[in-house]
């Protein structure tokens, strides 16, 4: 049964490899990333896909530090709540 | 009529709190692509110009970015010889090498305020090597590195977002000017 797509978006100082670590455990697979300029930085843009659901992530290309990565969600309610946790624990 | 910028964050937010109160809005989306010069090899960030680094070398972001290797630029129909400075860090305004890129903007008006949330997304490399012939690599061809930019993919440039949210797509933005509270 497919339940209706919710939008959250997360920034949450955390390390990107827990950020793919917490998507791959849900089943959202990379299909695609790319480089963009927003806010006078460069970041790295990428979008995750699980069937209907859809997240990007976004992050700080360089050296900056601490990197926060900004989380879009486009999903049930299920998967945000995961990635919420998964990101905070 | 105010026009506030946004992050990412803050815009996606904005939205979803509309939806929450079942607030009625419409989302304008404007892309379009650029080639001038904003974006020259010299201030990649290391991740991106590693892309690159068949083609270039650069001591480290913001020196002077020279060719490593002759290559032809087959976006700009351009090639340069080995050696040759691309973007000089005297004078990082006028690369003789840019990145084209799609400028995209979304927008919302709500309550008299425009909330705006703006970003560039770089075309993508791609370098081969294939036989060119012209004046300098002579009648029979010889094989060169070539230097292609690919636009990267539209799923990647849109905000995902629930069905229902209607997202239309503008030319441009005209700002008008209310005058009505001058009254």
């Amino acid at each position: 049964m497919r339940h209706k797509n919710r939008l959250k978006s997360i920034s949450v100082y955390v390390p990107i490899e827990k950020v793919e670590a917490s998507l791959s455990e849900i089943g959202f697979l990379l299909v695609g990333s790319s480089t963009i300029v927003a806010n006078g930085k460069f970041w790295n843009k990428m979008l995750y896909v699980n069937k209907d659901e859809t997240i990007s992530v976004s992050e700080e290309l360089g050296d900056a530090y601490p990197k926060d990565p900004i989380i879009t969600i486009c999903g049930s309610k299920h998967t945000i709540s995961s990635i919420t946790k998964g990101v905070k624990n | 009529m105010p026009i506030y910028e946004c992050n990412e964050h803050q815009f996606v937010e904005n939205i979803r709190r509309m939806i929450d109160i079942s607030e009625k809005f419409l989302i304008n989306r404007k892309i379009d692509w650029h080639d001038d010069a904003k974006y020259g090899p010299s201030v990649l960030p290391d991740p991106e110009f590693q892309k690159y680094s068949i083609l270039w070398f650069r001591k480290s972001l913001r020196s002077t970015v020279v060719a490593q290797v002759p290559f032809i630029d087959d976006f700009h129909k351009r090639m340069y010889d080995r050696g040759e400075n691309l973007h000089a860090s005297s004078n990082l305004k006028f690369p003789r090498v840019s990145i084209p890129y799609f400028r995209i903007e979304y927008s919302i008006n709500l309550w008299g305020g425009t909330y705006l949330f703006a970003f560039d997304a770089l075309f993508n490399p791609e370098i081969l090597i294939e036989k060119r012939r012209g004046k300098i690599l002579g009648k029979d061809g010889s094989l060169i590195h070539i230097l292609k930019f690919n636009p990267p993919d539209e799923n990647i440039l849109n905000i995902s977002l629930p069905k229902g949210v209607m997202v239309f797509d503008v030319r441009n933005m005209i700002k008008v000017i209310d005058y009505t509270s001058n009254f």
